[in-house]
């Protein structure tokens, strides 16, 4: 037995060791270095891409990193992950190693003149591998745009649900509002349609004044948060949720009986202005803004009304006026996501606002990790691509990810990556440096 | 260091030979694969209709497999389906449709089925310039100022009229009652199209009761009640199969005797089952009759009770017939160039050009919307519990 586990043991050595080997060569290779490296690799795939998955017997190239023809047709697995090795794997492994010292001194010299400079060309050179990479394909595009907006979602109800430890389940009510507030908002000034007829400004200015209709939806779900935090923040945990949850169903039934929005038939033909780079815009300035508002003294206020709200109380926090705004907020950030989902579906549906999409919302948030910028980002983006990954499955896709999701809550109760700080400034420093 | 470079070195020229004989080894992309995308709800709300589309299009593969291909021109071409599911859901529905057209470059489309998942994939079908047919959408607006949309199933606003007339024949009824689900695209739109035929034929107020509920409630007596009081003399419920059997019996407990009227989406085998005695006798319109039909429709009921056990949904007769279309739009297109856009094209303006397509739906031909011109059909719910082909009804 004894021997068995020491077998075990050193055999779990031996990979750490084989890891720590090959990672050795990478672990000085900074941020810049690994976004370079991705960008040769999109690059190369934009323009070898078809002929290396030709050579490979691929009809195309591999949509999703091969994991698609991974369960599709088995037979071409080999060539994809062929394909994802010769077209990503390698090159980024070798651009990040080799322009390791370069990077290195690069970094440094940006983050010594601008740190929002860094960060500005780091966010730049990100953008530009995703829109290399979408362009390949318009499902690639669609699945891009749908994740980012899921990131939005996931992390505003993160300063709910997270920072402030409430149980929220009115996202989706938010969302509606935003997508119905930001879609009325561009049909009847920019669109000539049936439900509002001509345009009332040029659709020349539309999509200048795009982002005010987003302001516009964000602010209309803040305004329905008001309404509902009103009453409930006189209650805490179980209350809140079965009110937040409450109003959820109040916004998709009102909805439904409005007839100047369609009802249940929907509301269609909004202008195509939610393309990648708006996402991205937008996507970007929710995490950065959120990012800073947890931070901030009020986002520790929000902490320390979570742990304990007669002590925060006590220590002078305005705890009312501490929620609410967090509420709002969150609130503020749902409704744009929804402007936003409404303008890249072209179509909205108050079905579309229920609770599947609650148990969507929830389910990235903590499989991410509750109160942690990053675990939303990654809990929303690998949500969003297992659930792609896996539709060929059809109803087994139903019982891996909730088996996927157990698994996460018994190992890890709070979510992949919970309570953790996102320092942007220590994510894209050179590697020869010593953090502060 | 420099083990490293060249450890990497070889590993690269090592993929690049392996990966060559991968090319060599893997099967070449046939270029004359015909596939046909199948956007279906297999899992969420409604997955009884993805099975029964999923089923109609594995028949039809079937027969053309056995066919020894699908002869194009003079040309025989093996026919792939893609079927993917969209959850029943908006977003889902969009992101299969682009996959199916850029990614798997599918020559049409068959889907999606409700209209919540129909209008928006409609539009990227659209823009992608791809056909696309859809077996169940009635909202309007799928196929509205889309010129590769098209559909199979006959609108509400000619299933309202039928309806109304053949209430006012058969039971001389003038004062009518509406029950209807409120949040649900399908049943809203049928029943106002109901009423204002109903209240043209007969003047104002003749719909004496015109009462709403809303998805997943389970108890109308309140509503039904009402109804009862208000001296209606038909009762139209358009509603789904579950909630039919809830309606009719708490109907009946609550002493309403009079007829009650069903549109298209009370043709589901389940319906029987969960309805029992207190639906015999009563009345719909749908797509098809299935007991006592005769020639094509009749080998296709057996055919499918046969292979998957249940008689087919109208869902599954729509889409015997969308494939159909599909394989004759191809077929009328007379030639495959191989140029994906082009043939899209082709076959788009060839399913337009479509007239009196003899389906097992009845016959069809498509006005410029894409939506068909075709007769409904009156079914009567017999005591042996069987859809009664009753009597049929075309557009003027």
């Amino acid at each position: 037995m004894t021997a068995i586990t020491s077998k075990l043991s050193t055999g779990k050595n031996d990979l750490g060791l084989l890891f720590k080997k090959l990672w050795a060569p990478f672990s000085m290779a900074p941020m810049l270095g690994w976004l370079v490296g991705a960008l040769v690799a999109v690059l190369l795939e934009y323009t070898i891409g078809p002929y290396v998955a030709w050579t490979l017997g691929l009809a195309k190239i591999p949509v999703l990193f091969g994991v698609l023809i991974m369960l599709e047709t088995p037979i071409l697995f080999p060539s994809a992950v062929l394909y994802v090795l010769i077209i990503y794997i390698v090159p980024i492994a070798f651009v990040a190693w080799i322009t390791t010292p370069l990077a290195n001194n690069l970094a440094g010299r940006l983050l010594d003149l601008r740190p929002w400079l860094a960060v500005l060309v780091h966010l730049g050179l990100f953008y530009a591998i995703l829109q290399l990479w979408a362009e390949i394909n318009d499902y690639r595009l669609l699945i891009v745009r749908l994740t980012l907006i899921s990131i939005m979602l996931t992390l505003s109800l993160n300063v709910v649900n997270g920072y402030m430890g409430e149980f929220s389940c009115s996202h989706p009510g938010f969302m509606a509002l935003g997508a119905y507030a930001a879609s009325v908002f561009t049909l009847t000034l920019f669109v000539d349609d049936r439900t509002f007829g001509p345009p009332l400004l040029p659709p020349q200015l539309g999509p200048l004044l795009f982002p005010l209709g987003l302001i516009l939806g964000g602010g209309v779900a803040a305004l329905g948060a008001v309404i509902i935090a009103v009453p409930s923040f006189r209650t805490r945990g179980d209350y809140l949720a079965i009110i937040s949850l409450a109003f959820m169903f109040i916004v998709k039934s009102l909805i439904e009986n409005l007839e100047f929005v369609g009802g249940p038939r929907g509301l269609g033909s909004q202008p195509d202005w939610a393309n990648l780079p708006t996402v991205f815009a937008w996507t970007a300035i929710c995490i950065w803004i959120t990012n800073n508002f947890v931070r901030s003294t009020l986002g520790k206020a929000l902490n320390a009304v979570r742990d304990d709200e007669i002590a925060a109380d006590a220590m002078t926090v305005n705890t009312r006026q501490t929620k609410m705004v967090a509420f709002l907020f969150a609130a503020f950030w749902a409704g744009v996501a929804g402007g936003l989902f409404a303008h890249v579906l072209r179509y909205v549906n108050p079905g579309s606002f229920g609770l599947q999409k609650l148990a969507e919302i929830l389910a990235m948030l903590y499989f991410g990790g509750l109160n942690s910028v990053v675990g939303s980002i990654v809990g929303a983006v690998s949500f969003n691509l297992v659930s792609e990954a896996l539709r060929p499955l059809e109803i087994m896709k139903w019982i891996i990810i909730p088996v996927i999701f157990i698994l996460v809550m018994i190992f890890r109760p709070s979510g992949l990556i919970a309570f953790t700080e996102f320092k942007v400034l220590d994510w894209i420093r050179p590697k020869n440096r010593i953090t502060e | 260091m420099k083990k490293v470079t060249i450890s990497l070195i070889v590993m690269l020229l090592l993929t690049v030979v392996l990966a060559a004989c991968g090319g060599a080894a893997a099967p070449s992309a046939a270029t004359n694969t015909i596939k046909i995308g199948v956007n279906a709800p297999m899992t969420g709300d409604i997955p009884k209709v993805g099975e029964g589309t999923k089923y109609s299009a594995e028949m039809w593969l079937e027969d053309v497999k056995a066919a020894g291909g699908l002869d194009v021109g003079g040309t025989k071409y093996d026919v792939e389906l893609v079927i993917e599911d969209n959850e029943a859901k908006a977003e889902s529905a969009t992101a299969v449709t682009t996959k199916l057209i850029s990614q798997d470059e599918v020559l049409a489309m068959v889907g999606p089925q409700s209209s919540k998942q129909a209008v928006p994939a409609g539009e990227v079908a659209n823009n992608l310039k791809t056909l696309m047919v859809s077996p169940w959408s009635t909202n309007p607006n799928t196929t509205l100022d889309r010129p590769f949309v098209f559909r199979t199933p006959f609108l509400d606003p000619f299933q309202g009229p039928v309806l109304v007339n053949f209430a006012t024949e058969e039971f001389g009824a003038t004062k009518a009652a509406v029950l209807y689900d409120v949040a649900s695209d399908y049943p809203k739109g049928l029943a106002e199209f109901f009423k204002s035929a109903w209240e043209e034929l007969h003047g104002e107020g003749s719909v004496v009761a015109f009462e709403s509920f809303t998805t997943n409630d389970t108890d109308f007596s309140a509503q039904l009640t009402t109804i009862k009081d208000s001296g209606a003399e038909v009762l139209f419920a358009p509603q789904y199969y579950n909630e039919v059997a809830l309606i009719v019996q708490q109907a009946r407990e609550l002493g309403y005797d009079g007829p009650i009227l069903g549109s298209d989406s009370w043709g589901s085998a389940e319906l029987m089952n969960l309805c029992g005695d207190a639906c015999k006798g009563l009345f719909f319109s749908t797509h098809y009759a299935a007991a006592g039909a005769t020639g094509a429709t009749k080998e296709f009921i057996d055919r499918y009770n046969e292979k998957y056990g249940y008689v087919p949904d109208d869902v599954g007769a729509l889409t015997w017939d969308t494939m159909l279309l599909i394989q004759k739009a191809i077929q009328d297109c007379g030639t495959i160039t191989g140029d994906i856009a082009v043939d899209r094209q082709c076959v788009r303006d060839a399913m337009a050009e479509i007239k009196d397509f003899e389906g097992i739906t009845g016959s069809m031909t498509f006005t410029e919307e894409g939506d068909p011109v075709k007769c409904a059909v009156i079914v009567k719910i017999s005591d042996a519990g069987e859809f009664e082909f009753y009597k049929q009804v075309c557009p003027e």
